[in-house]
């Protein structure tokens, strides 16, 4: 999960407990975000499953949700689901990719296309997603359609302009350094400039993954038969909230898991991005 | 003063210089302003084969941009630059640069980086040279240390880094825009002995820009000094000291002093008039 803890500049003086949380291991770390969860479950099930003192049709306790979550399983209902939802966040997200990361390259490289395109692209991406939901069913009806629409069209952009900003933020020193070496337009293109917008790519994915899924849900949440947003509301719509917060939680759980093996696929791609200790 | 080492005078060489600047200037239209910024004016310097000419001046004198035409990075906008009697066009494998901020690949271990000059100008045909690569690391103190990335590198070797580089693509001349600028104190007087040794042994031709009086000093066999606004020669000066040598050596010459003070007393009133200028 070390994409989710901070990595940036420690700010802290001195020690205690952030010199010690931050000379940790990984596997320090994954067990200190261990540690946090179980509290944090605790606590929940406490306040709400011992003491009472929320109503648990509201907030169900963790206990409820587990259970939720069995009889999701046991009924049969999550598996077609959970499968149709993934199935239209993959091929939503593979499109978003197609598109965005040649057409990022190309924006990054010429001023023109950056000039026509940028405007369009920031103006598409500040609009939030749901907007299009009432849309996507009118023009792609009440299948997967709309789904992977919203998918495409909230994974496209980060990955889109993270990729441009790489290319165009490409370090002058560097470029010079090729042209002192008599290096051709395509060997800047594929020595210097790719590379080093690989990082920026990886941290488009991982906004990607993240709005993605935000889109999957709101697709399937009103209109929708089947898919994981339909299924949490439907669970609403029925009192069984220890089933909603399930579905809620594989949503999460994805959404984690994809973000967490787009990190893993960088470190394998881009070893030099890998914040290591001098 | 009464040994001087061999081929290093240039007046005693009857051989036409390698580097002959006439009447260089450059000047840049300044978009935000509107306004015309002359850079340099007025340049003129003869730099014989073997010989290692510092180039001295305040931060914003325009030596940068010398050195960057001398490489054939900037287009001058009146003059002409020879080297070895062929005007520059732009850069050549007869010239390499090694910069101030190294310029180094990320994403490129130390063995990688350094074969990049060479890969730029599509040398790598057979097997010679990974031995090049090889003996210019070695040349430059970094065995051992092939496959580490610049990142894990203190400032000081990513330098020798730098030098690799520009050594293994064998360049007759070596342009060095103050490569010890940001390396600090301790590694920067060692790592100037070492640029002192290779230069030494290896006979290259070299244009250093400092802004540092005492490497000027001990690496020149002649001072160019800049003055700014606009950046021009203000003179030129045989060190005239013997080698090799160190800053223990020479502090107590009394050349060494004298030129000292006379480069102290030419560059404060430059850095004065530059500050009252802005």
């Amino acid at each position: 999960m070390s994409a989710f803890l901070a990595s940036g500049p420690n700010l802290g003086r001195g020690g205690g407990v952030a010199a010690w949380l931050a000379g940790l291991s990984p596997a320090g770390k994954a067990g200190v975000l261990a540690a946090e969860v179980v509290v944090m479950l605790l606590v929940w099930q406490v306040v709400v499953g011992v003491l009472g003192w929320i109503n648990p049709v509201f907030l169900p306790p963790p206990t409820a949700i587990w259970q939720g979550f069995v009889q999701l399983v046991a009924s049969g209902v999550l598996w077609p689901n959970l499968l149709i939802s993934l199935q239209a966040w993959l091929i939503g997200f593979v499109i978003a990719a197609v598109i965005a990361i040649p057409l990022g390259l190309l924006m990054g490289t010429s001023l023109p296309v950056d000039r026509v395109v940028g405007p369009i692209a920031w103006t598409i991406y500040a609009t939030p997603s749901i907007a299009y939901q009432p849309l996507a069913k009118a023009w792609f009806g009440f299948g997967i359609g709309p789904v992977v629409f919203l998918v495409a069209i909230s994974a496209l952009f980060p990955i889109l302009l993270n990729v441009a900003a790489g290319m165009r933020t490409t370090n002058a020193s560097i470029i010079r350094a090729g042209r002192v070496y008599g290096a051709t337009r395509m060997q800047l293109y594929r020595s210097v400039y790719l590379p080093s917008t690989v990082p920026f790519l990886f941290a488009g994915l991982r906004q990607a993954v993240v709005l993605a899924t935000i889109g999957m849900v709101v697709a399937e949440l009103s209109g929708s038969a089947i898919g994981m947003g339909a299924l949490i509301i439907k669970s609403v719509n029925t009192y069984q909230t220890g089933q909603a917060y399930a579905a809620i939680a594989i949503v999460m759980l994805w959404s984690v898991g994809m973000a967490q093996l787009v990190t893993l696929v960088e470190r394998w791609v881009a070893p030099w991005t890998r914040k290591g200790r001098r | 003063m009464t040994t001087t080492t061999e081929p290093r005078v240039p007046e005693a060489s009857p051989s036409a210089p390698l580097i002959s600047v006439r009447d260089l200037s450059v000047a840049y239209d300044v978009a935000r302003t509107g306004k015309r910024l002359i850079a340099i004016e007025g340049v003129d310097l003869d730099v014989h084969e073997g010989e290692f000419v510092t180039v001295l001046g305040p931060s914003g004198c325009g030596k940068t941009t010398f050195m960057n035409v001398v490489a054939g990075l900037v287009k001058p906008s009146t003059g002409t630059v020879l080297v070895d009697g062929s005007p520059v066009t732009g850069p050549g494998p007869d010239r390499a640069v090694v910069f101030q901020d190294y310029a180094l690949l990320p994403w490129r271990t130390v063995f990688d980086n350094v074969k990049f000059g060479l890969e730029m100008q599509k040398e790598l045909r057979g097997d010679g040279w990974r031995d090049r690569v090889q003996e210019a690391i070695e040349l430059v103190g970094l065995a051992g240390f092939e496959s580490s990335y610049p990142r894990e590198l203190s400032g000081g070797m990513q330098q020798r880094v730098g030098l690799a580089r520009a050594f293994v693509a064998e360049p007759r001349i070596l342009l060095m825009d103050e490569p010890l600028g940001a390396v600090d104190a301790l590694t920067r007087e060692v790592m100037r002995d070492e640029i002192d040794k290779l230069i030494q042994k290896t006979g290259k031709t070299v244009l250093f820009i400092t802004h540092s009086i005492e490497e000027a000093i001990l690496l020149g066999d002649r001072i160019v000094v800049f003055k700014s606004h606009p950046g021009a020669i203000k003179e030129v000066i045989e060190t005239g000291l013997e080698r090799p040598r160190s800053e223990r050596s020479v502090q107590h010459d009394p050349r060494f002093l004298e030129l000292r003070d006379h480069l102290w007393d030419a560059l404060q009133g430059e850095a004065t008039a530059a500050a009252v200028s802005k």
